[in-house]
């Protein structure tokens, strides 16, 4: 709506940014800034469960207020697309789908097995000098990459 | 209550930079982990090496924090789940080009395929809880909420 976001902003900007939150997520709540928690919370609400960690919905709810906030109001304003174009680009939409939706249930499946994905691992287990996170934010490393080849290979360099 | 509404404005904060970054756009993560853009990676290490400096001086001080007691960080040891979820994480990461906070900020941005990959992370995470027959164990690296729930 206001174009005041430059196109993208540098990592050394949004990466300190995003520390400070993590710190301070830690110091108000004692809790990591992580994100497949606030899934298992919503989806929890959602099916009627008890024990609902409330706050972890509407941190949820936020995630998305924010990228509104971002894309429509401080930008421009993104237009209604599909996205995903380097894919497209490659592969037809009708296996672009089922492939996104794959990748998103085994990324979903593999979180919950690890016990957190990029932020709760990778960025707030890590800056808690976690062992386990470590391990699991190495290992995620090292198979994105493999398979981001493998796809590479797969599709002829085109991917 | 006062946790909701700090829950609410941390997710806006945190969203808002993941979008101000483009992490929501498939094209970024997939220029990262081709390895032909480091810019995510200078993104995530800058952001630890603000927050884990700045933990660590709070851990030793023994902050008592407003919502949570006293400030406690989680040293877990690696176990076997630790490399099998983070090789199956890594590769739907890899193929999907989205986790889950930069999938909700991709709708955000319109990008339909978005609605696409949430529904994907919700049934991947559901999935495990019925193997497992837990509910809302995935804690978010450090497992601080867990909910155990019989049958």
């Amino acid at each position: 709506m206001f174009d005041l976001l430059p196109d993208r902003l540098a990592w050394y900007v949004g990466g300190p940014v995003l520390g400070l939150l993590i710190v301070g997520l830690f110091a108000i709540a004692n809790q990591p800034l992580g994100a497949s928690g606030a899934y298992v919370q919503t989806s929890g609400l959602l099916r009627r469960m008890p024990d609902v960690v409330t706050w972890r919905v509407w941190y949820f709810v936020g995630m998305f207020v924010g990228g509104v906030l971002v894309t429509q109001v401080l930008r421009e304003g993104a237009e209604i697309r599909s996205g995903y174009d380097a894919l497209r680009n490659v592969f037809p939409l009708w296996a672009v789908v089922p492939l996104v939706f794959g990748g998103a249930t085994l990324l979903g499946y593999g979180a919950a097995v690890a016990g957190g994905c990029t932020s709760g691992h990778g960025m707030c287990g890590t800056a808690q000098r976690s062992p386990a996170s470590l391990t699991v934010t190495a290992t995620f490393m090292a198979t994105a990459v493999l398979t981001t080849l493998a796809l590479r290979i797969v599709t002829g360099g085109d991917l | 209550m006062k946790l909701n509404l700090i829950g609410l404005l941390f997710g806006i904060a945190f969203g808002g930079v993941l979008a101000a970054s483009n992490l929501h756009e498939y094209d970024t993560i997939h220029a990262m982990l081709r390895l032909d853009e480091f810019d995510v990676f200078w993104f995530m290490a800058s952001a630890i090496a603000v927050s884990a400096p700045l933990l660590w001086l709070l851990e030793r001080r023994r902050i008592h924090t407003p919502f949570g007691g006293e400030l406690a960080l989680s040293r877990s040891k690696p176990e076997k789940h630790h490399v099998q979820g983070g090789a199956l994480f890594g590769v739907g990461w890899a193929i999907a080009g989205t986790c889950p906070a930069p999938a909700l900020v991709m709708v955000s941005s319109g990008a339909l395929l978005g609605l696409v990959a949430i529904p994907g992370i919700f049934l991947g995470l559901h999935l495990r809880e019925r193997q497992t027959k837990t509910v809302g164990h995935v804690g978010d690296g450090e497992h601080r909420e867990t909910v155990v729930v019989p049958g």
